[in-house]
């Protein structure tokens, strides 16, 4: 974590020492106030504490000071002067433990922590346990040995074996104690005599009865600590008989330490060695263990121990699928079956790990056919990206359903290849080709009109076309445009009617800009009725009449178009004219019949109030939605017949 | 807000809604101190129904802008960008910062966060990168899906799933339904059975079956149960139904949609109309002569009112499933009660009456004004479905539904066209035409067409196109007319309706049962229930036969209507890993089951009042619970699919 700071480090070392320090230590980060690394360095009779902003000196006389070390809970420090002596002080220096003098002038091989409470020195085949208060044991052994600190102990390792050297835990103690009282010990000495029928059975639980809770607790954790199976059994039909004697006792505790240790045993036998302590293993959990397990490739025992514990044998059966990738001599056709076979069970697994193995060791088609069994498509698209297989790489994308997952593979393979190429790859695929295309239309139509034309998709590419038109602002270049699409629709005998409109289109824009500047109006880009309605307006109605013929406007429609604009125009008389004409192809109607017809119902009103026709406007009135002018037409009425 | 929880359903929405507002929180609180608030405009509006504005500014939020083009001038230095992940949002994106950079070269003054909704995506990141952005902008998400809008009713409110699914082929939508419906199965337990119909739907369907094995992968303890509450899923896809939303909506509800135009349950309308300054009592003979309604009075700058249209309002929850046709007598109905409520006042003589009168009031004034809302908007509604234009436009539409006098319907539709109503109003009644028919023939086909170019515009071909490519509007074919033994087999017509006190779901067209709703009866009781069936006796009987969920009938019975229909048919049943293990509850049928409808492209107001009925008639018996990518009505359906440019200014599109 602090490596990439040692540089500052380096900047703070040169401005403090003159000579190389007598000894020094790191406090990892999270035991320290500031949360970041400290080093604590012994210099002179004094310690500096260093960490990347500045350097602290401790001012202490009793150095110099030639062995450091950190007790695992980064609480406290011991340090060997040289004079001798172990002096352990807390990490802030502001609290002193304690001191031993070892008569010793040449300092210990190892200075190290055993648990949090004991220190262990360790000279030539020498060791020496110094407890907290100042008692010690010494052990001498025949060979050099290396000392391990441990969690909660040492261990010792020498060239033929590996000792473990711990202080006795305290529930331990209390129950193996010689004379001990504590009643835990009475639980255990209860179930001896229980098993003798002794009724000093009964006594030892009466005299514990309010603290036997605590007293099962205790049993249970000492068979925790036990490394040999006949205490830890022992313990725990101890803990199990006081246990009987409560009526409400939660017994998850008791039923995981059985657990526990039927894990630990299993992997501190010969075979598989790994003595670890029962507080080590609470501190690494069960998934480091297992982790270790499948490093040292005990698969089975891995798994097993899942199952067990009910934990996911994901990892395991993973683990042990790549391990056969990387060993096996095998065809490929046979390591495949093997894991398929193996892991058929496990829905849900997730093969491209096993894939991605396969891959690096050099076996892509492996890796290929072991990533059809891969559940997440997301997993399984950037390996085949990395492995080059590009197309299948698509395919599964577009198999995922997950659109993103498919821009991804498309904008990479759009990237890497000739476009030619990448339009060979997405062509079959409609999906591909969706996004594509929804994706230019946005981005780059130029690239879409490539894409159309590489693929002979012509009405696609009158339709683009058509959609580029509009954004040219000058009319010929739009009408060029229209050209163009104009000749892609008629290409393609289905589309007959669309090369049909594009003409008239391309006409009507022609006319509208030939009219423009006859007119002196704006008309370019209107739609054809409202041309001619301009027309109409402005009093061209030759050029309405043009337009009739040339765009072949039915007659029906024409009507409607002139009528609107000349009630716009209130051109009665032309109005007249019109509806009485023959040739009308709504027939005849009366002028209110015709402000009925287009909604306008006010004019209605006032043209039959001057005709004076009381039905008639009765009838407009029912028609009539809006209020107000019902209320007119109403009035209307009643002046009629006042008369 | 507040509106969420109220009536006791099986299925508990609400933790929906509590799950995105803290996830909000999360979102403003990734960001300190004082903070500007970026707004994709189309989330805006559901936003407002997860947090109030309050509750952002207890987070920090100092302003709010929508995300749009142009430079964003603001003060604060940190900006939360929320937006869906959409390329043009990109563009915007850089182009404030490109502007701010040149503002003041120094531009690591600002601090840009982009949360996405419902998650990144990789072209989004591509184009900010492309514009030389991307280092600026700290991505997150944010997993806003469905959005609970009444107990019933959820939506993910998405835009234009239909013609992203149909006319573009991007089935993006289908995915994020897909990761909501599997978070839904996470909080509720997994649908026994999914059924549907429709190709999309069958895809969602297929994506849900594939999350949920990959779910296993992802979240290793979570190996998900077997629903108790929500007995099936049914996935309905729009392209299956494409006649209902084409229909005028007649609910209450549907039409104030059809009118104004709902966006995230709130409409807005003329403060005129509901104007709470009006001093003129609220009586039930309509004396305010306002009618902005065809003949455009230049009507003065009226300012706009939002109204939100939720459970909240108790006036509302009576009327938004009803017909329209008895809404003004409802209204008037309680006009006089709450005349006769005021009146108490006079009876009130001690001072315990007085005091109870008093504690009455509170919740009369509220009445009284939403009485003075609806009656205003009802007005507004009436003005307009009294016009012979709407008149019109209905009487062709029920009888294209109802297949009477078909051809007679062409002259009508020209006449409209002549008469130049909006485009929107013509294409709906076209599609109609085309849809009950299999098609138009060959000459009107084309006559038509023409008609709609000359009279709209030359670049509504490319609509035209795209109809014809949704088969929405085609030339007729060989196949005979499917659509004529669907509405007979399914009984789509119901001659005699009853809109007072409606008996079956038909009453929501007046006469016309939207064939949606009419499939999901198939599936949950066999069968269409017309007048006078003894409801629930068709799913008795079948329950037996149902097989896994028990009570759902499944497609049984209806196969040759449903190759009738487009797309494919599915019923899948998921089991739990380990067998399945079917809770006693269950099997006992205790707790009324729940239905989920989800509705893949959109369904209408109209459809929902139908499935309200439908959950009325089975009260007790089974609950309904709707999903939707959005809510639609004709117009904004077609709206999507149009071609839209500006010529001259004049906007070619309708007016939704």
């Amino acid at each position: 974590m602090g490596w990439s700071e040692s540089e500052k480090l380096v900047v703070v070392l040169e401005d403090g020492l003159n000579e190389p320090p007598h000894s020094w230590t790191v406090i990892p980060p999270q035991y320290t106030l500031s949360r970041h690394v400290e080093v604590l360095l012994a210099t002179g009779s004094t310690i500096l504490t260093v960490d990347t902003k500045e350097s602290q000196d401790q001012l202490l006389q009793q150095g110099p000071f030639t062995k450091m070390a950190v007790s695992p809970n980064g609480k406290f420090l011991a340090l060997f002067t040289t004079d001798g002596k172990l002096w352990v002080v807390s990490t802030d220096f502001q609290k002193n433990l304690s001191e031993f003098a070892t008569k010793s002038q040449v300092p210990p091989q190892q200075l190290i922590w055993c648990g949090t409470d004991s220190v262990v020195l360790y000279w030539d085949k020498i060791v020496l346990m110094v407890g907290p208060f100042g008692d010690w044991i010494k052990y001498s052994y025949d060979d050099a040995i290396y000392l391990v600190p441990e969690i909660d102990g040492v261990r010792v390792i020498s060239s033929d074996k590996c000792e473990f050297l711990q202080k006795v835990p305290n529930v331990t103690e209390e129950i193996f104690k010689i004379g001990s009282t504590a009643p835990a010990a009475m639980l255990f000495d209860a179930l001896d005599h229980f098993e003798k029928r002794s009724p000093k059975a009964d006594e030892n639980i009466r005299s514990i009865r309010t603290e036997l809770a605590d007293a099962v607790d205790a049993c249970t954790e000492a068979a925790g600590h036990e490394f040999s199976q006949y205490w830890q059994r022992n313990l725990l039909k101890a803990a199990a008989f006081g246990k009987a004697f409560l009526e409400s006792y939660n017994a998850d505790n008791f039923v995981n330490m059985c657990q526990t240790l039927r894990v630990l045993n299993s992997v501190r036998y010969y075979e598989i060695g790994i003595p670890i302590t029962y507080t080590q293993y609470t501190r690494i959990t069960p998934d480091v263990l297992i982790d270790r397990l499948i490093n040292r490739h005990h698969h089975l025992l891995a798994l097993r121990v899942c199952e067990f514990l009910k934990m996911r044998t994901d990892r395991v059966l993973i683990h042990w699928a790549c391990a056969k990738i990387k060993k096996s001599t095998d065809d490929e056709e046979t390591i495949c079956r093997m894991i398929v076979e193996k892991l058929a069970n496990k829905p849900g697994l997730s093969y491209a790990e096993i894939a991605n193995t396969a891959y690096k060791v050099g076996q892509p088609k492996l890796a290929t056919r072991l990533l059809d069994y891969e559940p997440r498509a997301a997993d399984q698209v950037p390996l085949l990206m990395s492995m080059q297989e590009d197309e299948l790489a698509l395919i599964k994308a577009i198999e995922s359903g997950d659109t993103d997952l498919v821009y991804l593979v498309m904008l990479h393979l759009k990237r890497k290849l000739p476009l030619p190429e990448f339009f060979r790859i997405i062509n079959n695929k409609p999906m591909a080709c969706n996004l594509f295309e929804v994706y230019c239309k946005q981005q780059d139509l130029k690239l879409l009109t490539d894409f159309y034309y590489q693929d002979d998709r012509r009405v696609e590419s009158a339709n683009i076309t058509i959609l580029e038109s509009y954004e040219q602002k000058d009319l010929n270049e739009r009408i060029n445009k229209l050209k163009i699409a104009l000749k892609w629709y008629q290409d393609d005998k289905e589309h007959a009617f669309e090369a049909k409109a594009i003409d008239e289109n391309i006409r009507l824009l022609q006319t509208q800009a030939q009219f423009e500047k006859e007119m002196n109006q704006q008309l370019v880009g209107l739609p054809l009725n409202e041309t001619v309605h301009k027309c109409i307006t402005t009093n061209h109605p030759n050029k309405a009449s043009k337009l009739k013929s040339d765009f072949k406007i039915p007659d029906k429609r024409f009507w409607w178009i002139k009528l609107k604009a000349l009630v716009e125009m209130r051109d009665w008389d032309e109005l007249d004219r019109l509806s009485k004409s023959k040739k009308s192809p709504i027939g005849y109607e009366v002028r209110p019949g015709l402000f009925i017809k287009i909604g306008d119902f006010k004019a209605a009103g006032q043209e039959a109030l001057a005709l004076k026709d009381i039905q008639l406007l009765s009838e407009i009135k029912s028609k009539c939605t809006n209020h107000i002018i019902a209320q007119e037409l109403d009035a209307y009425i009643a002046q009629l017949s006042s008369r | 807000m507040s509106h969420l929880g109220n009536t006791h359903s099986s299925l508990n929405v609400t933790s929906l809604r509590d799950l995105a507002r803290k996830e909000l929180t999360k979102v403003l609180d990734s960001v300190r101190g004082k903070k500007c608030l970026v707004l994709d405009p189309n989330i805006s509006g559901p936003l407002s129904l997860i947090a109030e504005f309050s509750l952002l500014k207890e987070h920090g939020v100092e302003k709010m802008h929508y995300l749009q083009s142009g430079p964003l001038e603001t003060e604060l230095k940190s900006l939360i960008y929320i937006c869906r992940p959409q390329l043009h949002y990109m563009k915007y994106i850089a182009e404030h910062i490109g502007h701010h950079q040149k503002d003041n070269l120094s531009s690591s003054e600002y601090e840009y966060n982009l949360f996405f909704v419902p998650r990144r995506t990789m072209i989004c990141e591509r184009v900010l990168e492309e514009a030389g952005v991307f280092g600026e902008i700290t991505i997150g998400e944010y997993h806003l899906d469905l959005i609970p809008f009444e107990d019933d009713l959820l939506s993910l409110e998405l835009d234009n799933t239909f013609k992203e699914l149909y006319l573009d082929g991007d089935y993006t939508s289908i995915y994020y339904a897909a990761r909501a419906l599997m978070k839904l199965q996470t909080k509720f337990g997994l649908f026994p059975r999914v059924i549907g119909k429709g190709d999309c739907a069958k895809h969602l369907a297929d994506m849900l079956l594939r999350m949920r094995k990959e779910v296993a992968v992802d979240d290793p303890s979570s190996t998900l149960s077997v629903s108790q509450n929500i007995d099936s899923l049914i996935i309905l896809d729009r392209s299956v139904d494409l006649i209902t939303p084409l229909c005028t909506q007649l609910t209450y509800e549907g039409l104030i949609d059809e009118v104004f135009g709902i966006r995230t349950s709130h409409v807005e309308v003329d403060s005129t109309i509901v104007g709470p300054t009006s001093q003129k009592p609220v009586s039930a003979t309509t004396t305010t002569p306002n009618t902005a309604s065809t003949t455009t009075q230049p009507s003065p700058p009226a300012r706009k009112k939002k109204i939100a249209l939720n459970s909240s309002d108790k006036l509302f929850v009576q009327l938004r499933d009803m017909n329209f046709a008895v809404v003004g007598g409802v209204l008037n109905r309680i006009a006089r009660r709450i005349n006769e409520d005021y009146e108490e006042r006079h009876q009130a003589k001690t001072v315990v009456q007085i005091r109870e009168f008093i504690n009455k009031l509170g919740g009369l004034q509220s009445e009284h004004q939403s009485l003075r809302t609806h009656t205003g908007i009802a007005e507004e509604i009436m003005a307009y479905t009294v016009t012979p234009e709407f008149n019109k436009a209905l009487e062709v539409q029920q009888n294209l539904a109802a297949g009477i006098d078909i051809n007679l319907q062409n002259d009508h539709i020209e006449e409209m066209i002549n008469r130049q109503v909006p485009i929107l109003q013509v294409l709906r009644l076209l599609c109609l035409l085309s849809l009950v028919n299999g098609g138009l023939k060959q000459k009107s086909f084309e006559f038509f067409k023409k008609e709609i170019l000359q009279t709209y515009g030359f670049e509504h071909l490319q609509t035209l196109l795209n109809l014809e490519r949704l088969n929405m509007f085609i030339k007729q074919g060989s196949a005979s007319n499917k659509f004529n033994y669907v509405r007979k087999h399914l009984q789509l017509i119901v001659d005699e309706v009853d809109e007072q006190n409606p008996q079956d779901i038909s009453y929501v067209y007046s006469g016309y049962a939207p064939l949606s709703v009419r499939l999901i009866q198939c599936v949950t009781k066999g069968g269409p229930t017309p007048i006078g069936y003894p409801v629930g006796a068709n799913a008795a009987a079948n329950s037996i036969a149902g097989g896994g969920a028990r009570g759902i009938v499944g497609w049984k019975g209806h196969e040759d209507a449903l190759k009738m229909l487009p797309g494919k048919t599915f019923d899948e049943v998921q089991r739990h890993d380990d067998g399945a293990i079917r809770s006693k509850k269950l099997i006992q049928g205790q707790q009324p089951r729940v239905t989920l409808i989800f509705f893949l492209g959109g369904c209408t107001y109209t459809e929902i009042s139908a499935i309200r009925f439908m959950a009325q008639q089975d009260e007790g018996q089974r609950e309904y619970v709707i999903a939707t990518t959005q809510i639609i009505n004709g117009n904004s359906l077609l709206n999507s699919v149009m071609q839209k440019i500006d010529h001259l200014g004049h906007s070619a599109g309708g007016n939704s």
